[in-house]
Parts: structure tokens; C-alpha cells; sequence
């Protein structure tokens, strides 16, 4: 009983605030996904982007085919990398979003709230979705930095890992 | 699989075996330090890179594992070897818990204060000057720019007024930009409206303002500025929209040498955010670094430990493990030499005492050999017995005497000896409180022996280990001596009877002569006859008494005696027997008791006594010593008679011998024997100056 306690207490943080919202728009063949991190962004991450550190969000996306008996089965992983950087000289952001090393997007701001409005609503990644039987699940999640827990225990920053029910194309 | 084992087994024993895994693992902990060396002058990016932390990680709990493998293993070996009991054990937990605390102490902390030192080192570094200075610089870059923007605005305002003031006209138009173009010293002056340029005025050192593109359509619907990078400097262009939509453009070009120290400023203030933002994941780097360094010294530590305690060790189980062998009953034998230290100096003094024991061994099988060859070839009987005397084995000549053959095969027990007619001797044994010498008649297999019997305890004669019985069967030799003693007996008789016998033969014979002859002499004759007769017969008749005597000693009754007040008493008896001969006691025991027959010794210190005033002259002196030498009692009789004559001393003891002439000649035959019950001995010596001493020793402990 205690243990479950223990979890509900620790689950119910992240049942109130995913942190991370996500619209799917299915197409045939393809999935329109669109992110909007609802996290306040850590202090650190803004102070380098007003600094003129190169900084970026990092979004991971993975498609699941849900199986009735065994695990689930991962179809495809792909990252979603949204780089802001501010010229010192000119005071430009300079704003690039490359899905899987490819360049989706880019563009540039005047000031660090429209830099930041771009990189937490990135544009939309186009997943491809197999043809198939069984429920996809999409399972998404923004990362920010790595900070390390006693000197060298890795914790990535960033929000919850969000599962979404992908929709059947019309 | 077995064979592969052995030869690992044996291969992985081999010093440079060790030696080549020991300065393999030195030169991967020289390739972790390479490493981390090099980790300084890598990139952030690739310092940061999170492989290298997965490789770290995986590096150290790696070491980890393996680590806590060998030391939970090795001490589960110890532990359950500690348990048993094996030799060696102990020391080696000792040692290598010595290792472990001597190791794992200073290297963890060592490893704390490197992680504590690079932490701070590092939150150091990100120190708040530092980041003042960065954002000084940037906040530099920025007013700079600002100011120039600033610049730009009023200029394009300045300009667009009067510009509107010279009226509607084109050519006063163009006239007053370039007149003001020259008058503000503006790197760019121009008139565009709707959409197209009406004049440009450039500065022709200012080339840059040619690459610059144009201002699109949208940004100039009404006032502002841009500044945007080109050939290495930065340009600022503002614009002002007039009444009539007309839009007039400034702009101006920064200094490139400004604009360059601006902007290394920036991507140094820019590098320093971003290694900010990296700064755990460098600690983390260097740290698992360093602990994987640690582990790496730990683990070598650790190994060298435990090959270290097995190797001190080996050569000590090797000695034990032989001892043990040799306590089990089996061959001692010697061990390999380890090395040439001090164990192996240990190890050979072993190897060297085994040579010895084996050389004394061999000398002591050599020498039971030739004793087992003399006992079985000897005439003696030879029993030992064990330290309870519960069970006897003896030599072929013991059984042959004890009627037991199966007493030379196996030990016996005594009551079995007992039941084959050897009780008396069994009893003898078993009295024996200590050494024992006597004599007991067996009837082993119905035939009765005369043994003479030494009983010999083994080691501490308080605490024997055993004892050792010597059987002489004295059987003949007994027969032999009581038929040489018929003999010499009948011959002395015969000897002694002889000798009155012929005077007897010739006065009877005188007698019947003068009996035949007649005469008036008869009588007289007969007279004279007849008392020689007597005379010899009553010579035959002290001999007779004086045999009886000596054949009728009785056994000496011992009891507390003093000797001074005996021999004083008797020697008052002597004195004045002769004229002009004294007698003299030296009385060195005073009140001293010993035990011994007074009446017998009394009789045999009148013997002697009766031979030395005998001998001694006129105005002659017989002196009687008592004295004590350690634990015997001499009694010396010392006269100044004619002394021995040169003649052997043993014949005075024999009965019937005499040198005077008169007498039995059993006197000193009765004294060696009343001194022999004694226990003591009886010799006679030739004195300094003539005369004879007879010393009688007695035991007086």
C-alpha cells in the first residue's frame, strides 16, 4: 500500500503536467506531428541563448505498433532538433530546425522571446507510418540539456515522455 | 579442457607471467592518464560528447565488477580456507586486508579530494568576474551597436527634414542629400521612393555597401534600422519615411577592427556560456576519469596483493604440508625452492634438515639393522617391554629361553608370557621400580633354567618409556661352578685329611712294630703313639668344625648398627692381648649408624683383627680406619706384619688356604662372605712400609 501511495505520489506531478503537447494530423502514409513544450524553459538554457551560445531542444519521437500479447514493437525513432543561436554583434537569432540531420526549417528573431516562442513550437515533423493493423502509439519527448546527479550520474532536462494513440489516416 | 586448465594453471605461476600482467596494467593506466592528458585539449563539444561519458561509465563498472569479482571471491576462499583451517590462511587475510585497507584508504581519498578539487576548480572557474566580463562584453557589443543605430535614426531624421524643406523639386532634392551626405559624413545617403532608388550616395572607401542587399519592400513601410554583418565589419542602416512616402537612407559602417575585437569578445563570451552549460558534464567526465584511473590502481593494488600473499604463503604451505606428511608417518621430503630471499633461506634450512633427519634416518636403519642382526645372533635373551608393561617382544635367543618362539614374531602380552611358565619372572618385571639386577628360576616348556636377570628402564628412569629386560641363562655355568666347587672342596679335604692321616699310619705302625718286637719301650712307645694319634685326630676335628662353620653361615639380618661403637668395643677386647703390640682406632663416622649384621661383622672384624696381630711384631701397631667415602663405608685393618709375600691376594679368600702354617685357612673365606651378604667388597693391599691393609668396603648410602 505504501508502495502504491509512493507511486501515485510520484505519478501524479506528471498526470497534471505533461510538460509537452502534441497534435497528430494523419495523412496517408505520413503523420503531422506538432509540438508545443509548455515547460518554462531552465534559466540556464536561456541565459547561453542570450549569451550567444548555440543551444538547442532536442524532440524524440518513436513509433510503437501495439501488440495485443507481446511488447510493444518500436517502428521508428527520429529526432527533431530545433538550434537557436544570437548574433552579439547584430542581436539576430539565428533559428534552424533539422529533422534527422535534414534541415526543416529556419529562420531568424529579433528578440529572445520570439527566439524562444520558435524553438518550443518547432514546425511540424512529418513521421512516416507504415501501413498496418495493429494501434501505433507515439511516444514523445523534449529534451534541453544533461545535468549530472553526484558529479557524474547523467540526468537528462526536459519533459515527460507523452504516448499519443496515432489516429487512422481519413 | 582439463589439459588447457593444467597448462593455464601452470603458465599463470610463472613470474613473468606475472610480470608481463603487471606492466600490462601499468600501461593501461598510463593509456587512462594519456587519455585524460588529452581530454584538456579536445573541443567542449567532444569533451562533452556522451559517449565518452557511456565509455567512462562502462570503463569503471567495468573495473567495478571485475574489482568486486576477485576481492569476493578471493576472501570467500579465504574465509571458508580460514574456517578449515588451512595453514597460511590467516597470514594471507591478513595481508591482504592490510592491502585492501593500505590501497583502498588512500585512493579513495585521493579520488574524493581530485573530484572534490576538480568541482570546485571548476565552479572556480565559473566564477562571478568571470561572468561579469562576459557580459560586460556583450552588453559592450550590444550598446555599440545600439549607439550606432541611435546614430543612424537621427541622421535619416536630420536628413528626411530637410530634404522635405528643399521642396518638392528633384534636382533640390539631390542637392540638399548631397549636400548633407557631406556635411554628416554618412557612409551611405540615399532617396528611394516607391520602391526604387532615386540617388544612392556611397562613400568610396566603404566598398562593403555594395555587397549589402536591398531593403525589401515591407521594412521600409515606415521608420527603423538594421545592422547587419559584411566583409568582416558590421554596417548599420536606418530610414526615415517622409510626408510623401518618399524614404530616405542612412547607413553607416562600423570600424572592421572594432568590429572584429567586438566580436571575438562575443564568441568568447558566447564559448564561455556554452562551457557553463557543459560544466557537469565536463566534471562528470574528468571525475569518471579519474575514478576509472583509481579503479585501474585499486585493481592492480589488489591483484599484486593477492599474488603477493599466495606467493608468501606458497612456500610456507609447501613446509607445512611436508611436516604434516612426515607427522602422517610418511617419507619427509624436500620442498622447491620459492626464490632467493628469505623464505627461500627458510626453505633451504628445511631442505637441509630433511638431508639431515634422512642421512640420521639411514644411519639409524643401518644401525637397527646391525642391532637386529646382533640380538638375533647373541646368546642373551633381549626383552623390551612397553611403558605400561602390558606387552614384550624379545630376540630369538629371549624366546628360545622362555620357551615362547612366537615371542620373536609379535608382542606378547605379559599374562600370556606368565601362563607359559615364566610367573616368576613376569612377577620380577612388574615389581621393577627401577633398574634391577637378580636371578629367577623358569620352567618354560617344562624345563627349569637358572636366569640372571637386568632390568633396565628406557630415558628418564622416573618416567620410563620403556624398559629393557637382558636374560642370561646361567644354567650351565651354575652346574659348572657347583661341580668345580665339589671338586676343589674334596680335593682340599682330601688335602687336609692327608696330612694327619700319615703321622696317624706311622705311629700305628710304630707302634705295632715295637708291639711285635716286645720289650719294656712298648709302653712308652704306645703312649707317645697314641697321643700323636689324638693330636692329628682333634687337628681333623677344628677342620671339620671350621668347614661346618663356613657352611653354616646364617643370612646376615641388616639393622641400624653403629660401626665406631662395634669396632671400638672389639678392638678394647684385643688390647693388651700381646705385650708390646697396640691397637688403634680412627673413628672418622662419630655416632653415624649404617645397616649391617653386627654380630657377623663383628665376627668377621675378629678375623680380622686375629690375622693382623698374628702377623705383626714386636712393639708392632694394628690401626682401624672407619671412614665414609660418598655414599660407601670403608673399614681399613692395617698392620705392619710380613705383608703378602708377593703372593696374589684372591688366594687368602679361598677356604683352607694358609700361608702360616697352622690354622684352617677359612678365617678370610668367612670374612669375604659376611661382607659379601653385606653387599660390600673386601681387598687386600700391600702397605707403604711393610705390612698389609684389608680394606672392607660397605654401602652406606
Amino acid at each position: 500500500m505504501v508502495v502504491c501511495a509512493l507511486v501515485l505520489a510520484a505519478a501524479l506531478p506528471n498526470a497534471e503536467r505533461p510538460g509537452l503537447e502534441v497534435s497528430l494530423t494523419p495523412a496517408p502514409g505520413r503523420l503531422t506531428v506538432q509540438l508545443v513544450v509548455q515547460h518554462e524553459i531552465p534559466q540556464e538554457w536561456s541565459r547561453a541563448l542570450v549569451a550567444g551560445a548555440p543551444v538547442s531542444i532536442t524532440y524524440r519521437l518513436r513509433l510503437f505498433r501495439n501488440r495485443r500479447w507481446l511488447w510493444d514493437q518500436r517502428l521508428s525513432g527520429h529526432e527533431l532538433v530545433v538550434e537557436a543561436q544570437r548574433d552579439p554583434l547584430t542581436g539576430v537569432f539565428t533559428l534552424i530546425a533539422r529533422q534527422d540531420g535534414e534541415v526543416l526549417a529556419s529562420g531568424h528573431a529579433a528578440t529572445v522571446e520570439e527566439a524562444i516562442h520558435w524553438v518550443t513550437h518547432p514546425p511540424p515533423a512529418a513521421v512516416p507510418v507504415p501501413l498496418r493493423h495493429d494501434p501505433l502509439w507515439l511516444v514523445v519527448r523534449a529534451e534541453y540539456l544533461t545535468r549530472y546527479k553526484l558529479l557524474v550520474i547523467p540526468s537528462t532536462v526536459g519533459t515527460e515522455w507523452v504516448t499519443r494513440a496515432v489516429p487512422e489516416s481519413p | 579442457m582439463r589439459s588447457w586448465r593444467r597448462a593455464w594453471e601452470r603458465y599463470r605461476r610463472q613470474t613473468r607471467f606475472l610480470v608481463a600482467v603487471y606492466l600490462l596494467l601499468m600501461v593501461l593506466a598510463g593509456a587512462a592518464f594519456w587519455l585524460f592528458a588529452r581530454l584538456r585539449d579536445l573541443p567542449p563539444e567532444e569533451l562533452t560528447n556522451r559517449l565518452l561519458v557511456f565509455l567512462l561509465w562502462w570503463f569503471d563498472l567495468t573495473l567495478i565488477a571485475v574489482l568486486l569479482f576477485m576481492l569476493l571471491r578471493n576472501l570467500t576462499k579465504l574465509l571458508l580456507e580460514r574456517h578449515h583451517g588451512v595453514f597460511g590462511s590467516r597470514f594471507r587475510a591478513k595481508l591482504l586486508l592490510s592491502y585492501l585497507v593500505l590501497i583502498f584508504g588512500p585512493t579513495l581519498l585521493v579520488f574524493l579530494l581530485s573530484a572534490s578539487l576538480l568541482s570546485h576548480a571548476a565552479a572556480r572557474w565559473f566564477s562571478e568576474p568571470v561572468e561579469e566580463m562576459a557580459a560586460q562584453g556583450a552588453a559592450l557589443a550590444a550598446g555599440l551597436r545600439a549607439e550606432a543605430e541611435a546614430r543612424a535614426r537621427r541622421s535619416a531624421a536630420a536628413v528626411a527634414r530637410e530634404v522635405a524643406r528643399a521642396g518638392e523639386s528633384r534636382a533640390a532634392r539631390i542637392a540638399a542629400l548631397e549636400r548633407l551626405h557631406g556635411l554628416l559624413g554618412n557612409h551611405l545617403t540615399a532617396l528611394w521612393r516607391d520602391g526604387v532608388s532615386v540617388i544612392e550616395l556611397q562613400d568610396p572607401r566603404a566598398e562593403v555597401l555594395r555587397r549589402l542587399s536591398a531593403l525589401d519592400e515591407n521594412s521600409l513601410a515606415s521608420g527603423g534600422q538594421r545592422s547587419e554583418r559584411a566583409g568582416g565589419t558590421l554596417i548599420v542602416r536606418a530610414w526615415e519615411v517622409m510626408a510623401d512616402g518618399s524614404v530616405v537612407v542612412v547607413g553607416e559602417v562600423l570600424p572592421a577592427e572594432l568590429i572584429a575585437a567586438q566580436a571575438r569578445l562575443a564568441a568568447a563570451g558566447a564559448a564561455y556560456e556554452q562551457l557553463k552549460l557543459q560544466r557537469t558534464a565536463m566534471t562528470a567526465t574528468m571525475v569518471l576519469g579519474f575514478g576509472g584511473f583509481a579503479l585501474l590502481v585499486v585493481f592492480a593494488a589488489v591483484w599484486l596483493g593477492l599474488h603477493l600473499s599466495r606467493r608468501f604463503t606458497a612456500p610456507l604451505l609447501s613446509l607445512v604440508a611436508s611436516t604434516e606428511r612426515a607427522a602422517r608417518g610418511e617419507t619427509l621430503e624436500e620442498v622447491p625452492l620459492p626464490a632467493d630471499d628469505e623464505v627461500g633461506l627458510l626453505v633451504e634450512s628445511f631442505n637441509a634438515m630433511v638431508r639431515r633427519l634422512k642421512e640420521k634416518e639411514a644411519a639409524l636403519e643401518d644401525t637397527v639393522h646391525r642391532l637386529d642382526t646382533v640380538l638375533r645372533g647373541i646368546r642373551t635373551g633381549v626383552l623390551t617391554m612397553d611403558r605400561e608393561r602390558t606387552s614384550v617382544i624379545g630376540n630369538p635367543a629371549a624366546a628360545a629361553l622362555l620357551g615362547m618362539p612366537q615371542l620373536a614374531l609379535r608382542p606378547l602380552a605379559l599374562d600370556e608370557v606368565a601362563a607359559a611358565g615364566n610367573a616368576r619372572l613376569v612377577d620380577t618385571l612388574r615389581s621393577a621400580a627401577g633398574p634391577v639386577r637378580g636371578s629367577v628360576t623358569v620352567e618354560a616348556a617344562g624345563v627349569a633354567r637358572a636366569l640372571e636377570l637386568a632390568v633396565l628402564p628406557l630415558g628418564d628412569p622416573a618416567q620410563p618409556q620403556g624398559w629393557v629386560v637382558a636374560l642370561e641363562d646361567l644354567t650351565q655355568l651354575l652346574r659348572a661352578q657347583r661341580q668345580a666347587a665339589w671338586s676343589e672342596v674334596a680335593r682340599r679335604i682330601a688335602h687336609q685329611i692327608k696330612n694327619p692321616l700319615t703321622p696317624i699310619r706311622l705311629a700305628a705302625e710304630r707302634i705295632a712294630r715295637h708291639a711285635e718286637k716286645g720289650g719294656g719301650s712298648l709302653g712308652s712307645v704306645v703312649s707317645q703313639g697314641c697321643a700323636a694319634i689324638v693330636e692329628h685326630v682333634q687337628a681333623m676335628q677344628e677342620m671339620v668344625d671350621a668347614f661346618a662353620l663356613y657352611a653354616k653361615l646364617p643370612p646376615v639380618s641388616l639393622r641400624p648398627t653403629q660401626l665406631g661403637q662395634l669396632v671400638a668395643q672389639l678392638v678394647a677386647l684385643y688390647d693388651g692381648l700381646r705385650p708390646n703390640l697396640r691397637f688403634r682406632v680412627e673413628d672418622h663416622l662419630g655416632d653415624e649408624e649404617v645397616l649391617a649384621d653386627p654380630v657377623q661383622l663383628r665376627q668377621a672384624l675378629a678375623n680380622l683383627l686375629d690375622n693382623a696381630a698374628e702377623a705383626s711384631p714386636q712393639g708392632g701397631e694394628v690401626v682401624v680406619t672407619l671412614a665414609r667415602r660418598e655414599s660407601e663405608i670403608t673399614i681399613t685393618v692395617a698392620d705392619r706384619g710380613t705383608g703378602l709375600d708377593g703372593g696374589d691376594p684372591e688366594l687368602f679368600f679361598q677356604p683352607f688356604y694358609s700361608t702360616k702354617g697352622r690354622g684352617s685357612g677359612i678365617g678370610l673365606a668367612v670374612v669375604q662372605r659376611i661382607v659379601a651378604d653385606h653387599g660390600g667388597t673386601i681387598r687386600l693391599l700391600p702397605r707403604e712400609g711393610g705390612g698389609v691393609e684389608a680394606v672392607v668396603t660397605l654401602p652406606g648410602g
